[in-house]
């Protein structure tokens, strides 16, 4: 997998092969990136707008690419960035209504055709949506993604034991939440 | 102290994700990335057609106005030469042999050395 990662770092600086090397990184990872941002912002709609963001961010860097970071993180970080920056841009509109973002994502999740959850899981993202913001990102990326603490750091910028801080008080929060609902 | 377990616990909610996407939607969003990204063999068509265009129009442009111009030549051609005839067909031939034979600015042949006038 390293091999192979660092095999796309060398092709994405070449001018020549860039576009059919980048084509090949958007269908190994359009996946992945698209449930991190999804499981943020709820909404499929809004999930492909910012995975399209993130791609053509991705595509218009890629001159200030130098395989520093494994080309999955730089997409992560990528994906990370837009998907916080459309949720501030949406609290921004937002501000001078009664609602708060929160709020409308929920309801955006009841009627979202592409949502199956069952009760239980409803409720479970009812309870993640009561953490702030990288409280939440840290949680979906560990709970649902299994992603190891090390590439967090990489990805978000934070310290592995603050990661680590940060997901225990998530779980404490969640299960908190549960027991108040009943 | 002994916790009440009656509420729900992470463990018992599982980790699997309740969403779902439209159907071919990782196939179709792959094909808009590189409809967006690999412009570059498509751009190359397209900026040679422009120049396709032109070309065709220069030599079109050519070949209509050789048209023309030979046309024209052979009008022009054609024009003198029915003047000519016209005027030709116009001249009384004893006319011309009256102004060239009596014509008196013509020198008369000498017979035997004596300049003779009319």
């Amino acid at each position: 997998m390293a091999e192979q990662e660092e095999d796309l770092t060398i092709l994405l600086n070449d001018p020549h092969k860039r576009s059919i090397v980048f084509s090949k990184v958007v269908r190994t990872y359009q996946e992945r990136l698209y449930w991190h941002i999804r499981k943020m912002v709820l909404s499929h709609e809004d999930t492909n707008d910012v995975l399209q963001n993130t791609f053509m961010k991705a595509w218009n860097a890629l001159d200030n690419f130098r395989g520093d970071s494994q080309v999955s993180t730089w997409l992560y970080r990528i994906a990370t960035n837009e998907t916080l920056t459309f949720l501030s841009s949406k609290r921004m509109k937002m501000v001078s209504g009664i609602d708060e973002i929160e709020d409308t994502l929920l309801r955006n999740l009841h009627s979202d055709p592409y949502f199956n959850g069952n009760e239980v899981e409803l409720k479970l993202q009812k309870a993640i949506l009561t953490l702030p913001e990288k409280q939440r990102l840290v949680f979906n990326m560990k709970y649902f993604d299994d992603i190891t603490y090390d590439e967090m750091e990489a990805i978000l910028g934070t310290t592995t034991g603050a990661l680590k801080a940060s997901y225990h008080h998530a779980v404490k929060k969640i299960e908190k939440y549960f027991e108040g609902e009943e | 102290m002994v916790k009440n377990k009656k509420h729900m616990t992470l463990d018992e909610t599982g980790n699997r994700l309740p969403f779902s996407v439209p159907e071919n939607y990782f196939e179709e969003f792959a094909l808009k990335i590189e409809s967006q990204t690999i412009p570059a063999t498509v751009s190359l068509r397209k900026m040679i057609k422009p120049w396709l265009y032109l070309a065709a129009m220069f030599v079109g442009i050519i070949v209509i106005g050789k048209t023309f111009y030979s046309v024209h030549s052979n009008n022009v051609a054609k024009n003198s030469e029915n003047y000519e005839l016209y005027v030709v067909s116009q001249v009384d031939e004893s006319l011309v042999y009256d102004n060239y034979v009596n014509d008196e600015s013509m020198p008369v042949t000498p017979v035997n050395g004596v300049k003779t006038s009319n």
